[in-house]
């Protein structure tokens, strides 16, 4: 077909083809189906296509935020892929952990709070709470459920999970972070002590430090016979000292449950007596030393026989960092005889922020999570203790030596003041610890200027 | 808009275009957008800030007039912070400038391996603070660490380093001149490079040794490149963190504490950020002043021959 020649018809008004076929010719469009327009819109296709699917099915994801690394000893063990499985069967939702850096945690979530851009669950520090709860960070628990659980778990959780008057801001970890001594017994054996019998009172624990100190040719201390925390962050030195304080009769605030107000209570006999204690086996017993980094870490190398932290902590890290190690943990020691050991119950908690994406879910998960079932079984398969009186009631929480005495430190148990001024307190009796003990200051003048900031922090916070 | 004002404005656009000068706004719009985003803008919100109680999460403002700044000079912990940058930035800056100075004189002739050298003594400004902060922890370490396993191999006691107040800011601050030495050495180096040979080749001739030399045509001559180093090593210096955060986080006992680190604090960790704002207000202002005071007293020692 000539088409240039038709087309000319057709202006001319020669064209004596029929009009249908003129208009046919005329009008006649061709869309050119190339090889690459087909591929083009098959792509295309296949990406929509798809995607609608998956909007229609989609899964809400609800996201949790903790701290990677060993800071939770592996108690909460978040990576594991089936931890969440059946509840996101359930529920067709995807639990998705995200890890965050433990020392930059608490600003991150902070600055995403006031982003509105925050996870659903935060698995944080205990010490966190008062802090995120004065910003108005939180989701307060429904009184319904806080009033259930408290009627269900150990006295020493409830003490843990209450933040005055049945309230609740969120559930504490499973395998509560019980701070107790541990000892090398392999140094006492050395020594000619015991290695099943700590020591009991300060005088005692004394002695055995003195015992356990090894020094070498030129006289330097190459093993103390207890390493203390006294570098880092404020609240890391107050939380292993605690047990000499508290056990002293000092207190970081009174009363322990007030959120605001309230006065700080360490400037006293007791608290001069606790970091005389540790200043005494520097200066003239020269059994432990400011060289010495991180107790934790000095116990495991073998360069400490005795120190007091988390117990959790050591039990995850021995295995890995000193498998041949043998050790043991038992109370820390108390002023006189007859005293009862104090020891710091704390650790990590599950909250629910207020601008959370999916709030009634997350609460929903941590329900689930917490839950007296899963409470036993996530306690059984990671040795930890359990949090409701009935799981105490079963193997092999009931008869396990190990799980045993740590209720037998229970008693004891002192948890962290609530109050909104604490991360103050904390940072002014951190600092009057390390400017005692490293000549700075002596305890009195140390504790008074701590006394003074201290109580500052607390009214600036009731404000 | 009249006719004869559209052409005159046709004009100027005109004549611009034809200056490129609108061009090279075009060009430089997005630095200074960037700039005015990321700089201008903060920092009125800090001067804001500073006068306010601010409560970020319940988006609360209370203004509160200078209670912020009042609360600040009645702080011993702030007091504490800005008395041990005081003491850092006097520290090391005429130790690091000094320094920079000698090793620039050495580099200045020739020898074998020069270049080698230059890098060696460079490469510190390249690395990571937070990285070489590591490290040197780590070289510090009272058991494990280099320096005192060499102390011990030539008879000496081991010492503290990092886990005593008395020695903690020292430690950083041999620590900080590390870091910075290979920068002021290479600014002296260019700078002394700048000094025309026939300065030296007459006072040769008249007789003049080598610390005459020295005293009379390269220090003066070197004095706006010192000026620059004086002035660029103080700010640097006020402004202080990465260092103390990775190495001490401000202890032991708040001996290293130094006013940047106590703004994070006050900021990121008890959340006062009117608190904070008011601290950096401060800084500003201090440093500031220092750079005027130092610049306007450097002129005069500015010569030409």
């Amino acid at each position: 077909m000539n088409f240039r020649a038709d087309e000319e018809g057709i202006r001319n008004g020669k064209d004596s083809r029929p009009r249908s076929q003129c208009f046919g010719h005329r009008h006649e469009r061709r869309i050119p189906v190339r090889p690459t327009n087909v591929l083009v819109m098959t792509l295309a296709l296949l990406l929509i296509i798809p995607s609608l699917g998956l909007a229609a099915a989609s899964k809400a994801t609800i996201t949790l935020w903790y701290p990677g690394g060993d800071i939770t000893a592996g108690v909460n063990d978040f990576v594991d892929p089936n931890l969440w499985a059946e509840f996101e069967a359930k529920n067709n939702v995807k639990v998705e952990a995200v890890a965050l850096d433990y020392d930059t945690m608490k600003q991150k979530m902070f600055a995403a709070a006031a982003a509105k851009n925050i996870g659903d669950i935060l698995f944080v520090d205990d010490t966190f709470v008062a802090a995120f709860v004065k910003e108005g960070l939180l989701d307060p628990m429904e009184d319904s459920k806080a009033k259930a659980w408290l009627a269900a778990v150990m006295p020493e959780i409830k003490l843990r999970s209450e933040y005055g008057k049945g309230k609740m801001w969120g559930y504490p970890q499973y395998g509560g972070d019980t701070y107790a001594l541990t000892w090398n017994k392999e140094h006492f054996k050395e020594a000619g002590l015991d290695p099943d019998k700590p020591p009991k009172t300060w005088a005692e624990f004394r002695e055995y430090a003195k015992k356990l100190t090894k020094r070498d040719a030129q006289g330097v201390i190459s093993r103390v016979g207890y390493a203390f925390r006294h570098v880092g962050a404020a609240s890391g030195i107050v939380h292993k000292h605690f047990w000499a304080l508290e056990g002293a009769g000092a207190r970081l605030v009174v009363p322990p449950d007030a959120l605001r107000g309230g006065k700080s209570a360490f400037n006293n006999e007791g608290g001069k007596a606790a970091l005389q204690l540790i200043l005494d086996m520097i200066d003239v017993d020269k059994s432990t030393s400011l060289s010495f980094p991180d107790p934790r870490a000095a116990f495991l190398k073998g360069i400490a026989s005795m120190q007091y932290s988390e117990l959790v902590s050591i039990k995850a890290r021995q295995p890995k960092e000193a498998p041949d190690l043998n050790w043991g943990f038992g109370p820390p020691p108390v002023r006189k005889p007859g005293d009862v050991p104090v020891t710091l119950f704390g650790g990590f908690i599950f909250v629910v922020p207020k601008d959370a994406q999916h709030k009634a879910l997350a609460w929903k998960a941590l329900e689930w999570l917490n839950s007296p079932e899963k409470d036993y079984e996530l306690c059984k398969k990671n040795e930890a203790t359990p949090r409701y009186r009935a799981n105490w009631e079963k193997e092999p929480f009931k008869s396990t030596p190990y799980f045993q005495t740590l209720k037998a430190l229970y008693p004891g148990a002192v948890v962290f003041p609530i109050n909104l001024g604490s991360d103050g307190v904390v940072e002014a009796v951190g600092a009057a610890i390390q400017k005692a003990w490293h000549h700075e200051a002596s305890v009195e003048a140390a504790l008074a200027e701590a006394e003074r900031l201290a109580n500052k922090a607390i009214a600036e916070a009731a404000k | 808009m009249t006719r004869a004002r559209r052409r005159s404005l046709r004009q100027v656009l005109t004549r611009l275009s034809s200056r490129h000068i609108l061009h090279a706004y075009f060009f430089i719009a997005p630095v200074i957008l960037l700039f005015g985003i990321f700089r201008v803008v903060p920092s009125i919100q800090t001067l804001l800030y500073s006068f306010y109680k601010v409560e970020l999460l319940r988006n609360r403002f209370t203004f509160i007039g200078l209670e912020n700044f009042s609360d600040l000079f009645a702080d011993e912990i702030f007091r504490g912070a800005a008395l041990n940058t005081l003491k850092y930035v006097l520290t090391i800056v005429p130790i690091s400038a000094f320094l920079g100075l000698v090793l620039a004189v050495m580099f200045n002739t020739k020898f074998h391996l020069k270049e080698f050298f230059k890098a060696v003594y460079f490469s510190p400004m390249v690395t990571s603070t937070v990285a070489a902060a590591m490290v040197w922890w780590w070289m510090y370490n009272p058991q494990f660490g280099i320096f005192n396993v060499l102390l011990k191999l030539v008879g000496l006691p081991s010492q503290p380093w990092l886990m005593s107040s008395r020695m903690a800011l020292p430690s950083i601050i041999i620590f900080s001149i590390w870091k910075n030495l290979g920068y002021n050495m290479i600014i002296y180096l260019a700078g002394l490079q700048a000094i025309p040979p026939q300065f030296y080749e007459a006072a040769t001739i008249d007789g003049a040794g080598g610390l005459s030399r020295f005293r009379h045509i390269t220090i003066p001559l070197l004095a706006p490149t010192t000026t620059f180093i004086l002035i660029y090593n103080s700010i640097s210096a006020f402004q202080v963190f990465d260092q103390v955060f990775v190495l001490t986080s401000g202890g032991p006992a708040n001996s290293t504490n130094v006013v940047v680190l106590d703004l994070y604090r006050q900021a990121f960790q008890r959340f006062n950020f009117g608190y904070a704002a008011a601290e950096a207000m401060v800084l500003f202002l201090f440093i500031m002043g220092v750079t005027i005071l130092q610049y306007v007293y450097s002129k005069r020692f500015e010569v030409a021959y």
